[in-house]
């Protein structure tokens, strides 16, 4: 009885990878950046006490909107979906991703430039594509996890 | 009493300019309650999907959402910044999701034919999983682009003038 129980725990476990995945990306895209700005303020005794929204006040959350996205492509090149699901895929997410990084390349311009521009304005749009992207990215895993359970039968 | 006048008067309502940011979010939503029904039903969300496309129900059903979230999102949006709603606009989420999920309607059958047609074992339960991906994509597809269309277009509007 215990050797069925110990595989359907690890069948359990493998199917929620795609939790631990995007909660990777999450961790060191977000949370690891602000940690260590924390980390490097109480090194140098500093009062900086940033919250996330000023470490990521350009519109960065973008660039990771856009990281985490190549990696999903990447996931659903590799899958056994027809060319045509793996087309629209990656055109859609491609879309989002690139949406998500042209934030931050505005932001990056604006400021150059002195164009108006606006901390507030670069992180609410930077802070919603991301979650566009990481959306995106949470479901195409859970659908590739179904289908790779369905190929592999 | 006539200097007062012109203050009175009402200063003439702009057109709302979107931004993309403005329907990411809901997207992000939709999706991410999308998953959430996939993991929480893994076995009748999706029976519920396929049973409604084979019975033809699912492209109409998914135009009404698509259609009725997008210009709920875009009086929203206007209302919030008391703008008016442009009638370019208003008639690109009218017609643009139709168009979308019509062109992805015939993708879908392209690939269940596709499907069938190699020697792929287990061939049912892959379809099954095609209409289920597909499905998805189509529904992003359809919030998604009219806002770009309608932001690309003010892009070039703004860029002529």
């Amino acid at each position: 009885m215990g050797a069925p129980g110990i595989h359907q725990l690890a069948a359990d476990w493998m199917s929620a990878k795609w939790l631990l995945w995007i909660s990777l990306y999450a961790g060191l895209g977000i949370v690891l950046p602000w940690c260590m700005t924390r980390a490097w303020a109480n090194q140098h005794k500093s009062d900086l006490r940033p919250r996330v929204r000023q470490v990521f006040q350009y519109g960065e959350l973008g660039l990771v909107g856009l990281m985490m996205a190549i990696s999903v492509i990447w996931d659903l090149q590799k899958s056994g979906y027809t060319s045509y699901t793996i087309a629209l895929g990656s055109v859609f997410l491609a879309m989002s991703g690139i949406m998500a990084g042209a934030v931050w390349v505005e932001a990056y311009c604006r400021r150059n430039t002195g164009i108006r521009f606006t901390s507030h304005r670069a992180w609410r749009d930077s802070r919603n594509l991301a979650l566009l992207v990481f959306s995106l990215a949470l479901v195409t895993e859970i659908l590739l996890d179904r289908f790779s359970k369905v190929t592999g039968l | 009493m006539s200097a007062a006048a012109p203050a009175l008067a009402k200063e003439p309502r702009r057109t709302v300019a979107m931004r993309l940011a403005d329907p990411a979010a809901m997207l992000a939503y939709v999706s991410l309650a999308f998953g959430l029904l996939l993991v929480l039903f893994p076995l009748g969300f999706p029976h519920i999907i396929i049973r409604n496309w084979q019975n033809a129900r699912l492209t109409p059903i998914m135009i009404l959402f698509t259609v009725s979230l997008n210009l709920g999102l875009y009086l929203t949006i206007t209302y919030q910044r008391s703008a008016r709603p442009g009638i370019i606009a208003s008639a690109c989420l009218g017609s643009v999701p139709v168009f979308v999920l019509a062109a992805l309607n015939l993708v879908l059958q392209a690939t269940i034919t596709h499907t069938f047609s190699g020697n792929i074992p287990n061939a049912p339960a892959r379809v099954d999983e095609e209409i289920l991906a597909q499905t998805y994509f189509a529904i992003v597809a359809a919030i998604f682009a009219p806002f770009l269309l309608i932001r690309l277009g003010q892009q070039f509007h703004k860029s002529n003038q």
